[in-house]
């Protein structure tokens, strides 16, 4: 049972932290906030991802010692160097999410010249207000 | 109007939660070298990188390597994510000005 | 890869996200949200993954934090939850 839980804790601390995000996503009715919540469940899951390449025993970062041109004699083991393509992946992943946010703060600007707050329940009032005045007009 | 909400987001994550690290069962354990991830595509990029690109740093071979069609197309999300930022900016400020005159 | 070290690290990073979106100051929400972004690149070196922790802390923690509080400076810096 210790050996299962010391297996498996990783896991779960990576659920957890995807949990806190999501909560954030969907509870929250700020709208900052909901996009720190976008933020955190993002890198939970570039964590879980990295955490894949992790190989225990010795292993080390996934740069090769010695001749850079390749024509050493030195042997290679497989188990000796980290899996690379998790991390490969994954940098792809930050610079994406760091776009991401860029066009929704940008977003986030233009909602705010408009209805001037940022809680969603007031701006969502105002929509509301601004429709039935509409409808009262014609 | 506004607890109930909060009362049924959070089941809702608690249950996710839960679905996943039901999920977890069939994970292979932390660090194992032998699991699935480990073993299959990346044993040729550790022993060939090298003598294939003359790159020490086996990342930055797949990174811009392998996998450069990748990055290109990341290169154009990012150009996509500015471009865009720089439209929904511009028109505030268009506003602004026109405010003022 | 050392197991209380990985441990100490996963706790901080998970402190750090409660407190970021339970803080009802949002200046203060995004300095902790750099903070664990911080942490989260700690935890990565530690687990050997250099070139995602750099990339991490400099565009996530460093641009992230400046964006978010460039736009918190034309909007407002009060939130109700």
């Amino acid at each position: 049972m210790l050996e299962y839980i010391l297996a498996k804790y990783n896991y779960w601390i990576y659920v957890v932290l995807m949990m806190i995000g999501l909560y954030a996503m969907m509870g929250k009715r700020n709208l900052v906030k909901k996009l720190i919540g976008m933020n955190i469940f993002q890198t939970s899951i570039i964590l879980f991802f990295v955490s894949m390449g992790v190989k225990k025993g010795g292993a080390t970062v996934p740069i090769l010692m010695g001749d850079s041109h390749g024509h050493g004699e030195q042997l290679i083991q497989v188990a000796d160097y980290l899996n690379p393509l998790p991390h490969v992946l994954m940098l792809t992943a930050i610079v994406v999410s760091i776009a991401t946010t860029g066009v929704a703060l940008a977003t986030l600007i233009l909602i705010y010249k408009r209805y001037h707050t940022l809680e969603e329940d007031e701006i969502l009032a105002i929509r509301k207000e601004a429709s039935a005045y509409k409808t009262l007009g014609t | 109007m506004k607890n109930w909400f909060k009362w049924i987001s959070l089941i809702a994550v608690i249950m996710t939660g839960a679905l996943l690290i039901y999920g977890t069962h069939d994970m292979p354990a932390w660090g194992d070298p032998n699991s699935p991830a480990n073993s299959h595509v990346s044993p040729r990029y550790i022993l060939e990188a090298t003598k294939l690109t003359a790159t020490p740093n086996i990342v930055s071979a797949v990174l811009a390597d392998y996998r450069s069609y990748d990055t290109l197309g990341e290169s154009a999300v990012i150009f996509t994510a500015s471009i865009s930022c720089l439209f929904l900016l511009r028109r505030i400020r268009k506003e602004k000005t026109s405010e003022d005159k | 890869m050392i197991r209380q070290l990985d441990l100490i690290l996963l706790i901080f990073i998970v402190i750090c996200a409660i407190a970021a979106i339970n803080i009802k100051d949002l200046m203060s929400a995004v300095i902790i949200l750099g903070a664990y972004g911080f942490f989260m690149c700690l935890l990565w070196t530690e687990m050997g993954a250099v070139d995602v922790a750099f990339t991490e802390a400099s565009v996530g923690a460093g641009i992230g934090t400046v964006l978010f509080i460039a736009a918190i400076n034309k909007t407002s810096r009060r939130s109700k939850d």
